[in-house]
């Protein structure tokens, strides 16, 4: 099978839902956009009221000037902190609600993947994608970008001011900020890889220690310890390699920064000397350009920390929305038949490597049958379920229902008539009737537990809490013999009329698949049942044999007619009975 | 904690040193810029403001190199920590063996791996700078002292005390976000979990369902976040306000000072300087303080987990193991494992089996004898390098198929590929995209149950112990492939000692000897054939074990 992976949203695409965020909520944006502004500027007024306080004193002013100015500071403080409360609180409020939003907007697009893509990207990526990404994308919207907009805003706001002061005092500056830029530069375009890599590293570090810990049993039985302590040495490496390697980066980028920002002030201080003795300016307004500088160090040191996790977080939100980007599960085109009769004609599949699994199949199964399907691996059992059950298409041929091609209906309407039970099974983080219900969502509680008990789940039906049971993460654990038990009663309570079942039980320990297949059996009655079989038993009750060989219909017939034919089927029948 | 302190003394050294100046560095700026202002601007005399602002340039680059020095430093020292802690951890983890199973979940390994290692490092990082912040608040206070005692004292406990009101409005905000923080990891959890739960939700349908319980809890983490928003956004405005105000009464008490002609304009502007700059060592303390009881906790669970004692390790050892193959006895259910055959055990109760085989292979307290000699009392080690045990779900760790099978170094191609053909894996193998070196996750998750156990079934046989006991081997492939193995795995442990725990009469058939166990007692030894005949517990199981499978019916 190849991996194809998922889309990545290009830029063109994440610029636009950025805009569309600002603009979704406008007036929010645009209100915490002034209130930063005038808490800014009342921030700024600090180290202007110094400059006027300075000139006071200079001209010899009294005391009660500077108890006016100083009250007036504190004023100054006060009502920045306020503006600056209401902009805080209202900025993490739209960037709650659009956080919200995405993350929404994630899930129901992901719950609309086919099946097929799904499968081909494997749910290792989504699952990244749903936690890491989201967790990423939530808190640069949240955090990141009130920070950057902040310290932009009074970066602004600290250079417009010296440019008031005098214009060629703001010219002046300017200077430091060319190599700033340059160095910034400079380390984006390296910084964004060398993190991500060490953040990999590290996650194989700690994924290294947790396997070894879970798999410390075998360790000790198969005597894997040296070659466990040597793989995770090689990783402990790769960290510290990562780690060096990001350093070296902040080496360069730091310093350079670091040392341009004493540049302004320098500037500031020497060119306000000349201009004072021209007395263009005043001693006091140059002492507050000179602060002003010195003020500005500090947005810039944030914005410039901050600048790099912004990246990283429009590079998840790329990943976000290239989900969005896959075309959704198409409509049924065709209107849901009546008849129930499965038939298969000249089917056959081939998986996108080219690598042909099915070569033709005929079959036809009758309403209310039950066909087993037997042959070695790799003989294509599993794919032939898949085209019956609709999920695949064949390259060629066609399966039907009724009459009705299964890929032309509509996916919800195949689902009530199909269903397809493999070795897969899941607990959804809720309540048990939460982990029912969806399967038929108008179903009374007695009818829940009426399907619980058909499949004999007693152990649910003698809950403390009943159906309010919590499940999976934390909560109650289900055994995996009780979590296939709730995915039979699922199935009752969908009510499917052709079951699909892929070794069902296969991966199940052989106390559990006992167990389970009881409960199977009382699903089963009044249904089509193609059952890939697994032990031969199945197939001597079932009507009719399929055997299959190399993506081919070998054998077909009851059992007794297959015995009789003295084919491979009869073969393994008598090794079987040793 | 302090092991890893002495473990680098000059780089912890060198960054108490380097740190210390870094931090008296940042004081350096606001007494140029005083100087500057005092001796440059206000008599108008350029010389003097050109070599000023020259030192200015020239202190900025010296603080800037400082500045990374430390953090160079810092780095290594906290990394170095690190991979020293990943070591011992590893090597713990490693021979932790099956006792770390039973004593600490995954989850614990995962918390001090991910996150307890790099909280005991940083804390080292403040080794190096907190020297600096006490002599850098020692310098701030001398030169403030020289400017104005009362001013000094004013700066010295007001700076401290300040900080410590605005420490605790920190810890509320944390407070407050770890709620929030553990409400966002719920909603997390759910959408992962809806993510591995797609194809169910394919098969039966309900996506909407879904959709719309996410929104729902998703609203409610959005509502909580107002709510930390509203708490926060005070704590922030606070946390800038209250130094704001400090500062204003700095400034009110400099100015009047000044008027008063009791300090200079420039002394005045430095006073401004220093009381941001000493705000970075104070909040050093507070910062430093709070890592030290975290890391103290952290540490405590990496020394929980070194100090996990391997099985064996504190049994004294009573006598040696035999010599040669001999004969495996346990006396509970009074089974005899022969030499050199391939004995099945047809258990009517399968945890009665797995009991059976962890008495046998010394995983539980064991009564079992080996040659006559209780296999308790010997040497583990040897034990384990003898007496192999391959549970139905044993480990597989991810790498490529090829690094899964080589276990020991000197294993040859052919004797892998030799493994895999009586596990009957070659279909395995060619059904991955990469043969053997496709690389394969945690547990083989994209493998097939049955391809999981073949796979398992081959690394055991790889392993060549003399005594190997395997638990269902074949329970979840198909019949076709069941009898290949059964026969295969004859042929490939010919003359060595292989216990089967299983019931289907495909294995069974081809051992040499049947044991049939029911109540934790061999109630008959016989071939397949001959206890077919005469046990009709037995056949009442083997074939019960078809009767319950028959799903058609």
């Amino acid at each position: 099978m190849t991996t194809t992976g998922l889309p990545i949203a290009d830029r063109r695409t994440v610029r636009g839902a950025l805009v569309g965020l600002l603009r979704a909520d406008r007036r929010a944006v645009t209100v915490v956009l002034a209130l930063h502004t005038a808490s800014v500027i009342t921030g700024l007024a600090t180290p202007w009221l110094l400059g006027r306080i300075i000139d006071a004193v200079v001209a010899g002013a009294g005391a009660s000037t500077v108890d006016r100015l100083a009250l007036t500071i504190a004023g100054c403080v006060v009502a920045q902190g306020l503006l600056h409360r209401w902009a805080q609180y209202l900025g993490h409020r739209f960037g709650e609600r659009a956080v919200a939003g995405l993350r929404e907007d994630f899930v129901r697009r992901t719950l609309n993947l086919p099946v097929s893509v799904v499968e081909r990207a494997g749910t290792g990526d989504l699952a990244t994608r749903s936690s890491t990404d989201v967790g990423a994308v939530g808190n640069t919207v949240r955090d990141v970008v009130p920070i950057v907009v902040i310290a932009s805003a009074q970066l602004g706001l600290l250079f417009g001011a010296v440019f008031l002061l005098h214009p060629l005092l703001g010219l002046v500056a300017l200077t430091g900020m060319p190599t700033v830029y340059a160095a910034t530069r400079w380390y984006m375009r390296r910084a964004s890889d060398a993190y991500l890599a060490e953040g990999a590293a590290v996650a194989e570090l700690t994924d290294a220690l947790t396997t070894t810990a879970e798999g410390a049993r075998t360790v000790e039985a198969l005597r894997l310890t040296k070659a466990r302590t040597e793989f995770g040495t090689k990783r402990i490496a790769r960290v510290w390699a990562g780690r060096r390697r990001t350093l070296a980066l902040r080496s360069v980028f730091f310093p350079i920064v670091e040392a341009s920002y004493a540049l302004p002030v320098a500037a500031v201080l020497l060119a306000g000397g000349y201009f004072l003795s021209r007395g263009m300016v005043t001693l006091g307004g140059v002492i507050a350009a000179a602060l002003y500088m010195q003020q500005a160090i500090d947005p810039l040191d944030r914005l410039l920390q901050w600048i790099e996790q912004a990246q990283r977080g429009l590079a998840s939100l790329a990943r976000v929305l290239g989900v969005g980007q896959v075309p959704p599960e198409p409509r049924g085109r065709a209107v849901a038949p009546e008849g129930r009769e499965l038939v298969v004609r000249g089917a056959q599949f081939s998986y996108s490597d080219g690598h042909d699994v099915l070569h033709g199949i005929d079959l036809e199964v009758r309403p209310g049958e039950r066909l087993a399907i037997v042959g070695p691996s790799g003989a294509g059992k599993s794919t032939l379920a898949r085209l019956l059950a609709g999920i695949d298409a064949p390259r060629s041929g066609v399966v039907s229902i009724g009459g009705c091609p299964v890929t032309d209906l509509d996916p919800a309407e195949r689902r009530r008539r199909i269903a397809l039970i493999t070795q897969e099974h899941h607990v959804f983080i809720g309540t048990l009737r939460d982990n029912l219900k969806f399967a038929a969502p108008d179903t009374t509680d007695a009818q829940l537990l009426s399907a619980l008990d058909t499949v004999g789940a007693d152990w649910a039906l003698a809950l403390e809490e009943g159906l309010e049971t919590a499940l999976g993460d934390g909560a109650r654990e289900l055994g995996a013999a009780e979590a296939q038990q709730l995915a039979l009663a699922r199935l009752v309570l969908a009510d499917p009329h052709t079951l699909i079942l892929d070794e069902a039980t296969a991966a199940l320990d052989p106390t559990t698949a006992r167990r389970t297949e009881r409960a199977l059996a009382a699903v089963l009655t009044g249904r089509t049942v193609i059952a890939i079989a697994h032990r031969l038993n199945t197939a001597h009750d079932a009507d009719r044999v399929a055997v299959l060989d190399g993506g081919r219909i070998t054998e077909l017939g009851s059992h007794d007619e297959l015995i009789a034919a003295n084919g491979s089927y009869a073969d393994l029948w008598r090794s079987w009975h040793g | 904690m302090w092991w890893l302190v002495r473990c680098e003394p000059v780089r912890v050294l060198r960054g108490a040193l380097i740190g210390t100046l870094w931090m008296v560095g940042l004081s350096v700026r606001p007494y140029l810029i005083a100087r500057a202002v005092d001796d440059g601007l206000r008599p108008n005399n350029h010389t003097a403001l050109l070599w000023w602002v020259a030192a200015i340039v020239a202190a900025g680059v010296a603080l800037a190199w400082l500045g990374i020095m430390r953090h160079r430093t810092m780095t290594f020292v906290r990394e170095d920590a690190t991979a020293r802690s990943a070591a011992v951890v590893l090597r713990a983890v490693s021979r932790g063996g099956a006792a770390l199973s039973r004593k600490l979940d995954a989850g614990e390994v995962a918390t001090v791996g991910g996150s307890d290692i790099s909280t005991v490092s940083a804390v080292l990082t403040i080794t190096g700078p907190g020297v600096g912040a006490i002599i850098a608040y020692a310098v701030a206070a001398v030169v403030l002292w020289s400017i104005s005692p009362l001013l000094a004292l004013f700066v010295l406990l007001g700076v401290p005390a300040m900080a410590i009101g605005i420490g605790p409005l920190l810890r509320r905000f944390e407070g407050v976000e770890s709620v929030y923080r553990h409400k966002h990891g719920l909603l997390t959890a759910r959408a992962t979990d809806i993510v591995a739960g797609l194809r169910v939700l394919a098969g039966v349908g309900g996506r909407g369902l879904f959709a719309r319980a996410y929104a729902d809890r998703s609203g409610d983490l959005r509502d909580e976040g107002y709510r930390v928003g509203a708490v926060s956004s005070w704590i922030f405005a606070g946390t800038a306000a209250i130094p704001g105000m400090f500062l204003a009464a700095v400034v009110w008490l400099a100015a009047r000072m000044t008027a008063a002609g009791e300090i200079t304009v420039g002394q005045m502007v430095a006073v401004y300087g220093y009381v941001a700059i000493l705000v970075v060592p104070v909040w050093f303390f507070l910062e430093g303080g709070y890592q030290v009881i975290r890391g103290r906790v952290s540490a405590r669970r990496i020394i929980a987990l070194l100090t996990l004692v391997p099985d064996g390790a504190d049994e004294a050892v009573t006598t040696q193991p035999p010599g040669r193959p001999s004969e495996l006895h346990d006396p509970a259910t009074g089974l005899r494992v022969p030499v050199g055959k391939l004995l099945a055990v047809a258990a009517a109760d399968p945890a009665e089996a797995i009991a059976l085989a962890d008495r046998l292979g010394r995983y539980a307290n064991t009564d079992v004898t080996w040659g006559g000699a209780p296999l308790g009392g010997m040497p583990l080690a040897e034990v384990r390098a003898r007496i192999l045990v391959d549970e139905h779900d044993s480990y597989l760790f991810a790498g490529t198929v090829r690094e899964i099978l080589h276990i020991r170094p000197d294993l040859t191609d052919a004797q892998i590929a030799a493994a895999l053909h009586a596990a009957s894996a070659e279909d395995v193998i060619e059904a991955l995209p990469q043969g053997m070196d496709t690389p394969v996750a945690a547990r083989a998750r994209t493998l097939s149950g049955g391809q999981r156990q073949r796979i398992r079934l081959a690394r055991a046989l790889l392993a060549e112990p003399e005594v190997l006991i395997l638990i269902d081997p074949t329970s979840a492939v198909d019949a076709h492939t069941e009898a290949r193995i059964a026969q295969r795995l004859r042929e490939h442990r010919a003359g060595l000692t292989t216990v089967v725990m299983a019931t289907s009469p495909l294995l069974l058939g081809r051992a040499d000897i049947v044991a049939h166990v029911r109540d934790n007692t061999v109630v008959a030894v016989g071939t397949h054939a001959e206890l077919t005949e005469t046990d009709d517990g037995y056949r009442a199981l083997v074939s019960r074990d078809a009767d319950i499978e028959e799903v058609a019916r």
